[in-house]
């Protein structure tokens, strides 16, 4: 047992760079076990992490269970200038997303499951070492939302069950970049954008066991527009240009993208069962970025960033063995489309497509305790320009992350 | 520490090749533009932020070598050509009692120890000399009639052609002409006259044979329409804001003459000896007001309404395709010596029309706006540090491309400027 618990402690210890995101700013860490098996398992009851993935395999449980979970990300972008060849790395924190979910079943309802669900998907923090050739595109962008879901699941046949959930989410967004004005000491001014932002959703899933070895499973997550009212713009500038950058507040909005997403699964044995997920993320819904300031000057006018992301799909699948002693070992994988087009690529979001690896390993201790673990792997590089700004390079990120999950069931 | 590595991607510096160059010993032969003068003045942190340093700063990254600038001390509010210091940010006070952020001198004289000879013995690599003209070359008394050379001439009697032949060049780079347009393009075509052709590209072709003497490969660029800059295109023509009763004003006056304005913006009133028997007329779309004009007097005492503007501050379209169609002939023989030479050509025409259209470069709007563009210096005419850098990229360019070599290009993005209080 001690052994088992080097595994997950080792992997937190390896967190030694900071956050990247998956595709666009969507994190796909919300399960333990779907983490293990290439972030798939939407046509399969897990545990309480369905509630997320598909609120229709919720009702195909049969437990009471607490679970929480967290897995450290770790990334690291290099960006080399096109035009002077050097390079610049990002310092970006550890990200930290978690999910935390509560499954309940009524004994006088037994086809009816009741949830709690709290988890992370989308956000990223990103920040470039001190005067990197893109100061004036970004320095730091900061988004964090944490979604709350409660939710309903029934099982309307014995092979169908339907679930939906309300989703409210709640983030805040942290932008900071420097503008190429300067002190009289030769120091660069620079803005910061902050504000806490709110926005609602839903979550409806269904499940179907075709046969006894094979299921399907189809969720639709709904976009949810953040919008940031309020928002405190701030500049730090030379006092001459404080007429010209006055600190105000802004109001602007992110779109969090629709999720659609098929899934197949298969139990060939009772040990063995593979999974497969495929997702339709809208990402068309992000075409701008705009900031919308109260006070507008000459120097301060709203901008309007083009973002002009497109919808991707993703192809996630993994299988996984489970001993007879409780132990499980899991593998996966999956490839992802990047919603970022040429000419767009920002130091936010240095994205590109991509292939990801994971692996994790779970085991039950006795009737009420279960741990899993999980391990993931990416990496992706993307030349580009941006029409914007100008910035023009090419952008490596490699980046890794361990995750840990605790269950309580009764 | 496996896995460390495994998540840091790793950087790979590029490899610098010198190709078929030898930067051992590099020079610069220019005028007011590549001397570092800039804020209307020669003082150090131009020099420091010269086209010729940074062009240097490249070639260090292959063979480090001594660069020699005859350097103005540091502190001195430097020197302007007429006198004056160099020209900062600060605040001024206008006829209108209004004060607002404008370039204003440093200090009240300029510092004229800058005129005092600086020269230790050792040739300067970047022989960019204020005000040279492609006729000064060969002058044994241009020490004297350029105190900007004085001070930096290794004798009283030497050529500039001499002193730079004593900098024994194994690689050079030339932006020379400018100097050659620029007294007559300041005066709004009233003093000096446009370059003779035959003259120019002897003086030119001699230079170029000067610097080659010792098989020096070399860049050499094409000169600019300064007439872009914000020096000529701040005060717009059709800037003039009448209200109600400025506009009765001047139509009383001008009506009489088929002038009309308008409540709202109007052109401008210049004199123009040929419009008429009153010698004025307004302003056309395209003509362009020199921030010479006293604005003082624009504000407040009707320069260039009822009392129009004297051509010394205008250039008229006639005199624009003048001086427009002269710098295409001028253009045209320094493209047909870099090939007669072999020699590597910087399109300095299209380096410019690209910061004159306005161009992002890593976040930042270069344009041609006065000061906020963020491309020229408080001057108007010259380039800040941030732009010399990025036209000394240019010239890095052309040598990579003629002489299949790899110096880096100089990272602008970080390089002033201009200093707000």
């Amino acid at each position: 047992m001690r052994k088992l618990f080097a595994v997950p402690i080792a992997f937190l210890a390896l967190m030694t760079c900071e956050i990247s995101f998956s595709q666009g700013y969507q994190v796909n860490f919300q399960g333990q076990k779907q983490q293990g098996m290439g972030l798939a398992g939407t046509a399969i009851y897990m545990d309480g992490s369905s509630l997320f993935f598909n609120p229709g395999s919720v009702a195909f449980s049969n437990e009471n269970s607490i679970n929480i979970a967290v897995t450290p990300i770790s990334g690291n972008t290099l960006f080399v200038d096109s035009t002077t060849s050097q390079g610049y790395r990002s310092n970006s924190p550890i990200g930290t997303p978690f999910s935390a979910y509560g499954l309940f079943q009524l004994k006088d309802h037994a086809k009816l499951k009741l949830g709690i669900a709290a988890y992370t998907p989308f956000g990223s923090t990103v920040t470039y070492e001190d005067n990197w050739i893109g100061r004036f595109a970004l320095t730091k962008l900061q988004l964090k939302a944490i979604f709350i879901q409660p939710t309903f699941s029934y099982r309307i046949a014995d092979v169908i069950g339907i679930g939906g959930g309300f989703v409210i989410s709640t983030g805040d967004v942290v932008l900071e970049k420097d503008i190429p004005v300067q002190f009289s000491n030769g120091e660069f001014a620079s803005a910061s954008l902050s504000g806490s932002a709110l926005g609602f959703g839903y979550n409806l899933g269904i499940h179907y066991d075709l046969t006894k070895k094979l299921s399907i499973g189809l969720s639709y997550r709904s976009r949810i527009e953040m919008s940031v009212n309020d928002g405190d713009a701030t500049f730090n500038v030379p006092e001459s240009l404080d007429p010209n950058f006055p600190d105000s507040t802004f109001s602007g909005s992110l779109p969090l993208p629709q999720v659609l997403t098929l899934g197949v699964a298969y139990k060939a044995n009772k040990q063995l069962t593979f999974v497969l997920d495929i997702n339709r993320v809208g990402w068309k819904a992000y075409d701008t970025l705009s900031f919308d300031y109260a006070l507008n000057t000459e120097s301060l006018e709203d901008t309007k960033s083009p973002r002009m992301y497109k919808s991707t799909f993703a192809f996630r699948a993994g299988g996984s063995y489970d001993f007879s002693s409780g132990l499980s070992l899991r593998l996966g994988g999956g490839f992802g489309f990047s919603p970022v087009q040429n000419g767009y690529i920002t130091p936010e979001t240095p994205d590109n497509d991509r292939w990801y690896g994971t692996g994790g390993i779970g085991y039950i201790f006795g009737d009420h305790f279960s741990m899993d673990a999980t391990f993931y792997y990416t990496q992706m590089t993307r030349t580009g320009h941006n029409m914007e700004t100008g910035l023009s390079g090419t952008f490596e990120t490699k980046a890794i992350a361990g995750g840990l999950g605790l269950i309580y069931k009764w | 520490m496996m896995v460390i590595s495994a998540c840091m991607p790793k950087y790979e510096a590029p490899e610098h090749d010198a190709g078929e160059t030898n930067s051992t010993s590099f020079v610069m032969v220019g005028g007011t533009f590549a001397s570092g003068y800039t804020d209307d003045a020669l003082f150090k942190y131009g020099q420091e932020h010269s086209i010729a340093s940074y062009i240097q700063q490249s070639l260090n990254s292959v063979n480090p070598s001594s660069f020699n600038q005859p350097y103005v001390d540091d502190g001195s509010v430097g020197l302007s050509s007429s006198g004056l210091s160099r020209l900062i940010l600060g605040y001024k006070t206008d006829c209108l009692n209004e004060t607002s952020l404008s370039p204003i001198r440093e200090t009240s004289m300029g510092d004229a120890n800058v005129l005092n000879n600086v020269y230790n013995g050792v040739p300067y690599n970047n022989m960019s000399i204020p005000s040279l003209r492609s006729g000064d070359f060969f002058n044994s008394d241009y020490s004297n009639q350029n105190p900007y050379f004085g001070r930096m001439s290794s004798s009283q009697t030497a050529t500039v052609d001499e002193d730079i032949s004593a900098v024994n060049a194994t690689l050079f780079s030339v932006f020379l002409g400018l100097d050659d347009f620029m007294p007559f393009i300041k005066s709004g075509t009233r003093s000096d006259s446009l370059p003779d052709l035959n003259t120019f590209e002897n003086n030119y072709r001699q230079l170029l044979e000067t610097l080659t003497a010792n098989g020096a490969k070399g860049v050499i660029s094409t000169i600019p329409d300064i007439t872009s800059a914000p020096y000529f295109t701040t005060v717009g023509w059709n800037d003039l804001l009448l209200d109600s009763a400025n506009n009765s004003t001047l139509n009383s006056i001008y009506n009489p003459l088929e002038f009309y304005f308008t409540e709202g913006y109007n052109p401008f009133m210049i004199e123009d000896p040929a419009a008429n028997a009153f010698g004025v007329r307004p302003i056309e779309e395209g003509e362009l007001i020199l921030l010479s004009v006293p604005l003082d007097s624009v504000k407040c005492y009707k320069m260039g309404t009822i009392f129009p503007f004297r051509n010394e501050f205008i250039l008229t379209n006639p005199e624009l395709q003048e001086i427009r169609t002269h710098l295409d002939l001028i253009n045209n023989i320094i493209r047909s010596l870099a090939l007669e030479f072999n020699l590597g050509l910087v399109e300095a025409e299209e380096f410019f029309n690209n910061i004159n259209s306005g161009f992002p470069f890593n976040g930042i709007n270069m344009g041609t706006a006065f000061i906020s563009g963020g491309a020229y210096g408080l001057d108007g005419i010259r380039f800040n540090a941030r732009t010399n850098a990025l036209f000394a990229n240019e010239f890095i360019k052309s040598i990579n491309q003629k002489y299949n070599a790899s110096y880096p290009m100089v990272n602008a993005t970080n390089l002033d400027a201009a200093f707000f209080p």
